[in-house]
């Protein structure tokens, strides 16, 4: 059984179908890319998945467990994780910022706090602990939100362009990070809108178009589909 | 100013406050110390939800509904005060779902704007329910001095009871601050998507820090209405004395923090006092111009209150970060 299941989803803005009919599946130990010009729907789609907006049609299923009628919260407590594309720290400590998903779950305090020191530990972070995330990089405020979203121990992590707006050095560093929380076990879909960064951690590749799927199959096989070539290229070919 | 230094000055305080009967004759300064005991009750009361980013400004409906519980029990049915108190608290608490499940769905201004509206409804059922509350007339506290019915010849007992008052509900908010359930709040205050993305089921961390919030403030209406001898609608179900005040106070020594309201408190009831008095007679509404305008210089000069200004420097472990988030997270 797969761990996540998404069927015939879709989801309107007025006259804007923003997820058109998406279906796909994600098997526990994947890390799946999904990627797409801006306006795909890809932020879209993750907030189907975690619940903040509701389907007009479709169904979501986490390892069996039909999700459509769970709160945010509810699903988060059933093993989805994800990152928002718009970093927005809470106005505390980063080390506090971690503790909020623990305590979430535990309300003991210590143990939350010892929990969330190993998180930042594993997200080269544990220096900045007492620091107020708004004196922080980008970068390292990226980080902030995965070791947050990571301390809800998801059996699916969800990232939205974790890597978009960080120089070279900082990909080189967040990337590496990646494949770490993946080998730990943890099934990963990534939104990235570089290509390149994110062909070098997928073992899989979607590919969004206005709200469709177009494509699915391993990075070679995606950009060497003229579907996407179009879709990013804008050229016409006579198949799509 | 240093933490150290700080504790210092707030023991020699706190020594000097208990001293104060012993030395004080005059019953004005030993009411108007009480009355601030009291304010930094309900400021502290009221700020609890604040955390959350939730603010109130309906908390005289869960004053009243306290105040009148007490009284009434005690004047209509001989019921102890301090069995009212608990009755108090539940009724309060009653009031406070009553009036959070619906309003819970509101954001930042709605859910304000319709609290007001609540108190208002309750101060007309009280001025209607003759048969009970004696309409816009009132119940007086008989004066028959003694502990078991909570009435006192001297100020000096209720200058004791509005203290442990204030130190108690100062206690829970800073307990409460501290605890998961502040987390939750904070966590939503500031991001309330990704509070919920991290399981934090943030409309339950509200409901929770506003029933502390309306039991707490129903207890300290009961205390006060023994403190003076009377229960009628327009003063205890009265928005300026008891949602827009204890929010005043809040915003002016700083939302959100658990010595703002402390602070707003011992700066704002002798201030207020004072407009009302002064103020009050040359032209009715004259006091509130004033603290409109005390409002809006706070809000626009020191949005964090009198307490982001005082506040002990922390040491920061982060590289080269700033001090310029300190005043955003208090203590
Ligand atoms: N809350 C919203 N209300 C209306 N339109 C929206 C909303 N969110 C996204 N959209 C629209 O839906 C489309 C998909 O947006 P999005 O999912 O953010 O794309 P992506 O993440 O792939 O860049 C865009 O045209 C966007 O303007
Ligand atoms: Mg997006």
């Amino acid at each position: 059984m797969p761990l996540l299941q998404v069927k015939n989803l879709t989801k309107r803005f007025g006259g804007l179908k923003a997820v058109n009919n998406v279906s796909f599946d994600i098997q526990a130990g994947e890390i799946v890319g999904l990627i797409g010009p801006n306006g795909a729907g890809k932020t879209t789609l993750f907030n189907l998945i975690s619940g903040i907006l509701h389907p007009e049609e479709g169904h979501i299923i986490l390892d069996g467990q039909p999700l459509n009628q769970l709160s945010p919260p509810r699903r988060s407590l059933a093993g989805l994780g994800r990152t928002f594309q718009v970093v927005r720290p809470f106005a505390m400590t980063v080390l506090e910022n971690v503790m909020v998903p623990l305590l979430a779950r535990d309300p003991h305090m210590d143990k939350a706090r010892d929990s969330a020191m190993q998180m930042l530990a594993l997200l080269r972070l544990e220096h900045l602990a007492d620091a107020q995330p708004d004196s922080l990089t980008l970068a390292q405020r990226k980080r902030i939100e995965v070791a947050r979203a990571l301390a809800t121990r998801p059996k699916l992590l969800m990232l939205d362009e974790v890597l978009a707006g960080l120089n070279p050095t900082e990909i080189s560093e967040n990337l590496p990070i990646i494949r770490q929380v993946h080998e730990q076990g943890v099934t990963i879909f990534i939104i990235e809108h570089l290509m390149d960064a994110l062909m070098a951690v997928s073992q899989r590749v979607l590919v969004m178009e206005l709200g469709a799927l177009i494509a699915s199959g391993t990075p070679q096989e995606v950009t060497s589909n003229e579907c996407v070539i179009k879709a990013y290229l804008g050229e016409e070919t006579p198949t799509c | 100013m240093s933490a150290k230094r700080l504790q210092l000055l707030g023991g020699v305080l706190f020594a000097a406050i208990i001293a104060v009967p012993a030395f004080v004759e005059s019953r004005f300064i030993l009411h108007m110390v009480t009355l601030i005991f009291f304010y930094i009750a309900m400021t502290s009361a009221w700020n609890i939800p604040v955390f959350g980013g939730k603010m109130s400004l309906g908390h005289a409906a869960f004053f009243g509904l306290g105040g009148y519980t007490g009284a009434i029990l005690y004047v209509k049915f001989g019921v102890s005060p301090w069995i009212g108190a608990a009755a108090g608290v539940a009724v309060s608490l009653l009031g406070g779902v009553v009036m959070t499940l619906p309003l819970l769905r509101l954001r930042g201004p709605f859910f304000t704007l319709a609290s007001i509206a609540f108190a208002e409804v309750l101060r007309m059922i009280a001025i209607d329910w003759r048969s009970l509350t004696n309409g816009s007339v009132g119940l007086n506290i008989p004066f028959k001095p003694g502990w078991a019915n909570l009435t006192f010849q001297s100020g000096k007992p209720f200058y004791f009871l509005s203290l442990i008052l204030a130190v108690a509900v100062v206690f829970v908010a800073y307990r409460l601050r501290h605890s998961a359930l502040g987390f939750h709040l904070r966590a939503s205050a500031s991001n309330d998507e990704a509070a919920q993305a991290l399981g934090v089921d943030t409309r339950r961390a509200h409901f929770i820090a506003l029933l502390w919030s309306s039991g707490l403030t129903g207890l300290i209406g009961v205390f006060y209405v023994f403190f003076i001898y009377v229960v009628e609608p327009s003063t205890m179900f009265s928005l300026t004395l008891f949602s827009l005040q204890p929010a005043l106070n809040g915003i002016i020594g700083g939302i959100g923090t658990i010595w703002g309201p402390v602070i707003g408190a011992i700066v704002m009831t002798p201030f207020g006092e004072y407009l009302r008095f002064y103020l009050g007679t040359i032209q009715q509404g004259l006091n509130y111009v004033v603290y409109g305008v005390v409002l809006i210089l706070t809000v626009n000069f020191i949005p964090g209150g009198i307490v982001s200004l005082v506040r002990p420097k922390r040491s920061n472990r982060s590289d080269g970060s700033g001090s310029s988030s300190d005043t955003k997270e208090a203590r």
